[in-house]
């Protein structure tokens, strides 16, 4: 019995599980940010060295821009779980190729500051930081916004792409009451690679975009079904608007940033619903709203809406479809919003 | 962590690391000079000793009476001298006991009831030899099994669950138990059989990481048509009492409720092997199987253990310890109890001793929610243990009651899964206590 005199005492106590899974915040958000790696290099590779420039940029000032509110405030400093980091290339990838350096600069301090610490701070923001900040943009900017231009591959475009080719993205040519694809639309190869296709520069290689969101559902750190519903439900309604013009469905499920958003916004746990079933109504909402927009509206940017829309609604829908409790015949007659400030 | 496309998982995967005891089998422990016996090693008011100091005892001797309905005898599982009745550190806190010293004798008391007759005995004849072999949950819950096998009168009950789940990562003494001695479970399921006339069928539901298990049921089952043995997801906590029901028959229990209010009777195979023993044999429960394990065990094993054998005794027939513990429990690491001092006694319903690393047993440092809905996929009874957790810790009760704290099983995947080592178990005990306190039960 030695061996067992000389533990005595030291035996640490308390309450079970004694265990915890080794996946960390931190971690999550890392995983993230690697899937964001193929439609970096993707931007790198059509629009030219400056992307990775963007989203070094956008990327720092998020980063900074956190540290310095919370150093300020006096609040413990953050950026070591690298959500900000995430939020800033998220930023930086949802700009086009044209965008100055004083907008990219504006829209990670917005989404940082404004959207997500005024609102308090990681797992409290109503909405998808980086969504609303693209949005803003959008509203205030888009005099600077507005000239699309086609790849030019990694050194044929220089410092934002000045040396480019003007040219309007294949949302412009469907939407706004379309329902057909004029012969001016890319193919399917080109819309679903990348290939001369105007944009935001991390949103036009939907194969880069596939292996990020199999990257992620492989390291189980999105569920499926959020992508999946919502590409799939875009693809659905636009089949019921144009009575099923097969290829007037794909070309809308490839364009624009539907698959970057399915991928890397609509994922976000803060600003998305909370409960399974909510889950489901979230993506299948992003998904009808924005062949909603896609349809009326003659102008691009219908998934940032979208996604702005549900995340206003998710704590309501989570309320409404919050799980039925083992042996109860209802579910839990309650709401409880655990977002906004820390009181 | 696995998604299922629509709906929620209701569980978590922790590693199981079973494979380091569950090809061995079982071997006796050594037993020590000194044994010790808790009166309280059940669900229910504490036996009253019947022994004095200075007593000679007999192995098999019941050393301390059943005090109540719901309690059970404590027997000796030596022959020697009572040296003390004491309080003494148990699993659960210290709790009086009866020290026995032992004398290495192993004299025997008389069966407790004539042996052989099994087959012959009437349902109150079971139920009082069940009741007076002192037998409890031995899956861990310690609930007197005797109630638990007669339902209140007016309940019905269809269906037999023998739970032989074990899902809790290092434990394989249930393991062991099935596949080392499955006619003795059919046996007893047979004898169970006899308590409910309106039985139709019989589910044996193990995980499917025990296929040994699984086979040697089967083939032990095989001349009965209503005996299905059902092979289980390995997934935590499938072997909880309302999951397994749920999971094999679609029913669930009320809140508050019996299972057998959805005409079910959950039992731990082991336990129905102690039923069959105590009525084929005369055998009160002294024994049962623990399995020691965990990484700073030197040589973790499977061994058949007398109850009141003191911790220590077992962890030096494995060898000591090669690494640093930093958590010794009683049971497995999501719902064992940890114990400060080696000298607590196996009783009844301890399953395994689980040793963790200090590193191993990290709680973590605790940051703020990121909202990744973990919680809720795992969560085994559907709440949603982070809301819970909040509305405790903003002081809101009536929320955290709303909001379902009080069907909380306790399983710990919450816990366990959080990405930001949220004490979400804790913080819903504490709201389940505060709930209580305030309507006054």
């Amino acid at each position: 019995m030695a061996q067992a005199v000389d533990v005595q005492g030291k035996l640490r106590v308390g309450p079970s599980p004694h265990i915890r899974s080794k996946r960390t915040g931190s971690w999550v958000m890392d995983q993230v940010i690697i899937a964001m790696i193929p439609p970096l290099l993707a931007a790198t590779f059509f629009f030219g060295w400056w992307a990775l420039g963007m989203v070094a940029i956008s990327t720092a000032t998020a980063v900074g821009a956190e540290y310095f509110y919370q150093k300020l405030t006096y609040k413990p400093i953050t950026i070591g779980d690298h959500s900000a980091a995430l939020t800033g290339m998220l930023v930086g990838l949802s700009l086009p190729i044209t965008a100055p350096i004083w907008m990219i600069v504006f829209g990670s301090v917005f989404a940082v500051i404004i959207v997500k610490q005024l609102n308090g701070g990681i797992g409290r923001n109503y909405f998808n930081p980086a969504v609303a900040a693209r949005v803003v943009i959008k509203a205030l900017f888009t005099p600077w916004l507005e000239n699309w231009v086609l790849p030019a591959g990694l050194f044929g475009s220089g410092f934002r792409g000045v040396d480019a080719v003007a040219a309007a993205t294949p949302l412009s040519f469907i939407g706004d009451g379309m329902r057909s694809v004029p012969e001016e639309v890319p193919g399917f190869l080109d819309l679903f690679m990348g290939f001369n296709l105007g944009g935001n520069i991390g949103e036009t290689s939907k194969l880069a975009i596939l292996i990020g969101m199999l990257y992620l559902i492989f390291r189980r750190v999105i569920n499926p079904k959020l992508p999946i519903l919502c590409i799939t439900t875009v693809f659905v309604v636009m089949g019921l608007w144009s009575s099923f013009d097969f290829t007037f469905q794909m070309t809308h499920m490839l364009s624009g940033t539907l698959f970057f958003a399915a991928t890397y916004m609509i994922t976000d746990y803060s600003s998305g619903a909370l409960t399974p079933q909510g889950k489901t109504v979230f993506a299948v909402g992003v998904g009808v709203l924005t062949a909603f927009f896609r349809i009326t509206l003659d102008h691009p940017g219908g998934v940032g809406y979208s996604i702005l829309i549900m995340n206003a609604l998710a704590p309501f829908i989570d309320s409404k479809l919050m799980p039925k409790i083992y042996g109860h015949d209802k579910r839990p007659q309650t709401s409880f919003n655990r977002q906004g400030s820390r009181s | 962590m696995h998604f299922s496309f629509m709906g929620k998982q209701g569980g978590a995967h922790p590693d199981d690391k079973k494979s380091r005891t569950d090809k061995k089998p079982v071997t006796n422990a050594s037993v020590p000079k000194i044994m010790v016996f808790p009166v309280s090693m059940h669900i229910g008011a504490p036996a009253k000793p019947i022994v004095e100091v200075g007593d000679k005892v007999k192995a098999g001797q019941i050393i301390a009476e059943e005090g109540g309905f719901v309690s059970a005898h404590v027997y000796s599982s030596v022959s020697g001298e009572v040296i003390a009745i004491e309080k003494r550190p148990t699993i659960g806190g210290e709790a009086e006991s009866i020290i026995v010293k032992n004398d290495y004798e192993y004299t025997k008391a008389e069966p407790i009831t004539e042996p052989g007759r099994s087959h012959e005995m009437t349902k109150d004849e079971i139920l009082a030899t069940v009741r007076k072999a002192g037998i409890v949950g031995m899956g861990g819950a310690t609930f007197p099994t005797a109630v638990k096998l007669s339902p209140p009168p007016g309940m019905t009950i269809d269906t037999l669950i023998i739970n032989g789940a074990e899902c809790e990562p290092y434990s394989t003494s249930d393991h062991r138990a099935m596949l080392e001695h499955p006619d003795e479970l059919i046996a007893g399921i047979n004898l169970t059989r006899t308590l409910f006339p309106q039985l139709q069928r019989i589910y044996i539901g193990i995980e499917e990481n025990k296929p040994d298990a699984i086979e040697a049921l089967e083939k032990a089952s095989a001349g009965y048509d209503d005996i299905f043995v059902r092979k289980l997801k390995s997934m935590y906590p499938q072997g909880s009492e309302k999951n397994l029901i749920k999971n094999l028959t679609g029913r669930e229990v009320e809140p508050g409720g019996l299972p057998a209010g959805v005409k079910c009777v959950v039992a731990n195979n082991s336990t129905i092997r102690s039923c069959y023993r105590a009525c084929e044999f005369g055998e009160p429960l002294i024994e049962r199987i623990v399995s020691v394990s965990g990484t700073p065990v030197k040589e973790p094993k499977n061994l058949l253990v007398k109850i009141g054998t003191p911790m220590d005794s077992l962890i030096d027939d494995c060898g000591g310890f090669s690494d640093v513990p930093g958590k010794v429990l009683g049971g497995g690491p999501m719902m064992g109890k940890t114990v400060s001092d080696l000298g607590v006694p196996i009783i009844k319903g301890t399953t395994a001793i689980t040793v963790l690393t200090p590193d191993e047993a990290d709680q973590g440092d605790r940051k703020d929610c990121i909202m990744c809905a973990e919680c809720i996929h795992v969560c085994p009874v559907s709440l949603q243990p982070i809301l819970i957790s909040e509305a405790f810790e903003r002081g809101n009760i009536e929320k955290a009651k709303e909001l379902g704290a009080m069907d909380c099983i306790e399983c710990g995947n919450c816990s366990f899964i959080c990405p930001s080592k949220i004490p979400l178990l804790e913080n819903i005990r504490s709201a389940k206590a505060a709930i209580k306190a305030k309507e006054g039960k």
